[in-house]
């Protein structure tokens, strides 16, 4: 199968996997080995000096995965920018979800901000990977201003609703120079497979495998779909059959036609 | 009595403050190693823990990497 | 297995290079003769208005001539579901036949010896005056390279007298700098066309002795600095009957691709220039020309591989022709074009460029169109909404 490539480093896998709501880390670990990603998202959270919690990073390996932080919490681009400089500052890590999100109820990226933050850190030398909602626009602006790649939500984060946002997400795929990466909403393999098919360069999910009943087999699950959605893409699918209707003849003018 | 600002919340120290961040963290049973600090809305390189000295009334933020979507 | 173009940071030429659709490799010619009819039948199965080279390498086929018809029907139905029945028609205003160049298939030459005459402005717009009476509110500037006489200077004083009396002013002329594009895109000027002639590195030079347009890398980021210029529309074109047009298309529909992911904000439409009788020009010479299946070919793999671009056809073409071509992916058409500078009002008498087929009145024209079942359409963009006077 072909590579992913986002920012010129190449991957395998078109599945990225978030961390969060998994009922522990132990599991997390487990299932995002099964899912055979490449890349894991992570929040930045203040530590709760009151309690010692156990700490994630140590169960993810770092020189198998690319750890990539998400400034989710940012209501604005000061935010975000804030969150994406203390991040790096963790990792030596300059890859970025950006992701700002003032609504709290839907978790809906805010378009102004989020292009506004992008220009900020892709000119401080980020690799800036955007979640937005799926605005065609929005998504080239954002590759004007030199976004690694583009985010489109499926649906609502955690919502599990598959892909509402279909028409608009194919076209970004049609228009989009950076690989376009479904994110949000994604609850069931067949999802990310229908992703996959129309195009998409690779999907997110976090939800519909951390609450899973069985989260290691349903990483699994996944991984499964995105392959095969890949495959099928570049296998050129065939369309609906499409009822056309008798017509006159559209050429019988070339038979008599004089040709000078 | 001294007084640090850390995470948003006033925190007394009984004598004096700890001396260094990496004094503070060791303080608070945090490890240093998986966590970013800024202070007074700057950040501090880990390896400069340290010799960071700290001050009365700074405020301090101590960041880490929780898992996240 | 269907590849997924994506152009960040290369550049068209370097783009035709990798494809090798520059001359610099002869590995299409293998692949469209092993088109079989089975792989025409997947893609035209497949959704129609998406373009992937492999799926215009099997429509432009000549496995893929038995499908003409379907390919017509199914160019028809996509036509009208994007651009309804509407066709927008323009004239064409020529300026000056002097030209710099050295095209050996131009009527323009600057070897040849014919009748060259420019016009001031006030004679064009005197044309203009005249095409303006026949209904025409979309007008296309045309002019030789005559940088001395017909300057930025000139199609920015022209530019502003004809916003008078067009709501659409388009340019297909030599090839200007980014800053003068800019100040034309400034002026009013909506749109340019510029043709690649033939995106062959090797034929471009044979056809291409002297001049300006001599250059083949000059010439190819023409349309890049027009879409970055602000340039609502971009005209593509290759000279058809200089050589394979199958090649050719590839080329162009990749140029295509590119620039309509790169300048996502300018609207790209295709023109197809077939090579015409021409004053002193030797049509012997052209061992490619086209009959007339091969363009109708040619119109519909675009239109199925492209659903939003625009199709022009000209009077270059004959009546029937161009009647019939209307129902199958033509979205933009000329008439009652005159060739030559001052043709419209007849005072000079200069020589065309190229000798008109479709010879018919305006009316003639659009009364055709309406018999088609379409509509033509006389005004589709009007700035004055968006700027104040």
């Amino acid at each position: 199968m072909d590579k992913l490539i986002i920012a010129g480093k190449e991957f395998t896998s078109r599945l990225l996997i978030g961390t969060g709501k998994f009922a522990s880390n132990k599991l997390m670990a487990k299932a995002i080995e099964a899912s055979g990603t490449e890349i894991v998202t992570v929040a930045l959270r203040r530590v709760d000096i009151e309690n010692e919690n156990d700490d994630m990073l140590s169960v993810i390996d770092r020189n198998k995965y690319l750890l990539l932080a998400n400034t989710s919490g940012a209501r604005d681009a000061d935010e975000a920018v804030r969150l994406a400089k203390l991040s790096r500052a963790a990792t030596g890590i300059n890859w970025l979800k950006l992701e700002v999100t003032p609504d709290p109820y839907y978790l809906l990226p805010d378009p102004v901000e989020t292009l506004k933050a992008a220009e900020i850190l892709v000119k401080a030398g980020f690799i800036v990977l955007p979640y937005i909602n799926a605005d065609p626009v929005l998504a080239k602006k954002l590759e004007d201003v030199g976004t690694a790649t583009v985010m489109p939500l499926a649906s609502p984060i955690g919502s599990n609703q598959g892909i509402t946002t279909r028409a608009a997400i194919e076209i970004i795929i049609e228009q989009s120079n950076v690989p376009v990466i479904v994110d949000a909403g994604l609850g069931l393999p067949s999802h990310v497979a229908q992703a996959m098919e129309m195009g998409a360069d690779a999907v997110l999910v976090n939800t519909a495998i951390a609450t899973a009943a069985d989260p290691v087999a349903m990483a699994k699950a996944f991984k499964f779909a995105a392959e095969a959605g890949r495959i099928a893409r570049l296998s050129g699918p065939a369309k609906a059959g499409d009822k056309a209707s008798a017509s006159s003849p559209l050429t019988g003018f070339l038979r008599g036609s004089e040709n000078d | 009595m001294a007084v640090l600002r850390i995470n948003g919340k006033e925190k007394v120290f009984d004598g004096s403050l700890p001396a260094t961040l990496s004094e503070l963290l060791i303080t608070l049973k945090v490890d240093a190693a998986t966590v970013v600090a800024e202070v007074d809305g700057e950040i501090i390189e880990r390896e400069k823990f340290d010799s960071f000295y700290l001050k009365e009334e700074q405020s301090i933020e101590l960041v880490r990497f929780v898992p996240g979507g | 297995m269907i590849s997924i173009e994506k152009y960040a940071g290369t550049s068209i030429a370097e783009l035709l290079l990798q494809k090798q659709l520059d001359g610099s490799g002869d590995i299409w010619r293998e692949k469209i003769d092993r088109v079989m009819e089975a792989d025409v039948e997947k893609a035209l199965a497949m959704p129609v208005g998406v373009f992937s080279l492999e799926r215009l390498i099997v429509l432009i086929s000549p496995a893929a001539r038995k499908y003409l018809e379907q390919m017509a029907q199914a160019a028809n139905r996509l036509t009208i579901q994007r651009f309804g029945r509407a066709v927008r028609m323009y004239a064409p205003l020529y300026v000056s036949n002097y030209c710099n160049n050295g095209c050996r298939y131009c009527g323009f030459n600057r070897t040849h010896h014919y009748q060259r005459t420019r016009l001031t402005i006030d004679q064009a717009m005197k044309e203009a005056d005249v095409i303006a009476s026949e209904g025409f509110r979309d007008i296309l500037l045309v002019s030789g390279e005559d940088r001395k006489f017909i300057d930025v200077d000139y199609l920015v004083e022209l530019t502003q007298r004809l916003r008078e009396k067009f709501s659409y002013i388009a340019a297909e002329i030599y090839q200007l700098e980014p800053e003068e594009y800019e100040k034309l895109s400034k002026a009013g000027v909506a749109g340019v066309t510029i043709y690649q002639e033939t995106y062959d590195r090797e034929q471009y030079k044979y056809w291409h002795q002297a001049g300006k347009k001599a250059d083949y890398d000059r010439r190819l980021i023409a349309a890049d600095s027009i879409c970055s210029a602000g340039m609502r529309e971009i005209g593509l074109g290759v000279l058809l009957g200089l050589k394979d047009w199958r090649i050719e298309t590839l080329a162009m529909g990749l140029h295509a691709n590119y620039l309509m992911k790169r300048y996502w904000k300018s609207h790209v439409s295709f023109s197809f220039p077939r090579i015409r009788p021409a004053t002193e020009v030797e049509r012997a010479q052209f061992e490619y020309l086209m009959p007339d299946e091969d363009l109708v070919q040619m119109v519909t793999a675009l239109r199925l591989c492209f659903a939003d671009a625009g199709e022009v056809i000209s009077t270059r073409e004959s009546a029937l022709f161009r009647d019939n071509l209307i129902k199958i992916g033509i979205t933009k058409t000329s008439a009652g074009s005159k060739t030559n500078p001052g043709g419209y009002s007849e005072v000079k008498d200069a020589t065309e460029q190229f000798k008109v087929n479709d010879d018919r009145s305006p009316e003639l024209v659009t009364k055709a169109i309406k018999q088609a079942g379409f509509e033509p359409v006389w005004k589709d963009w009007d700035r004055a909404f968006v700027e104040s006077k």
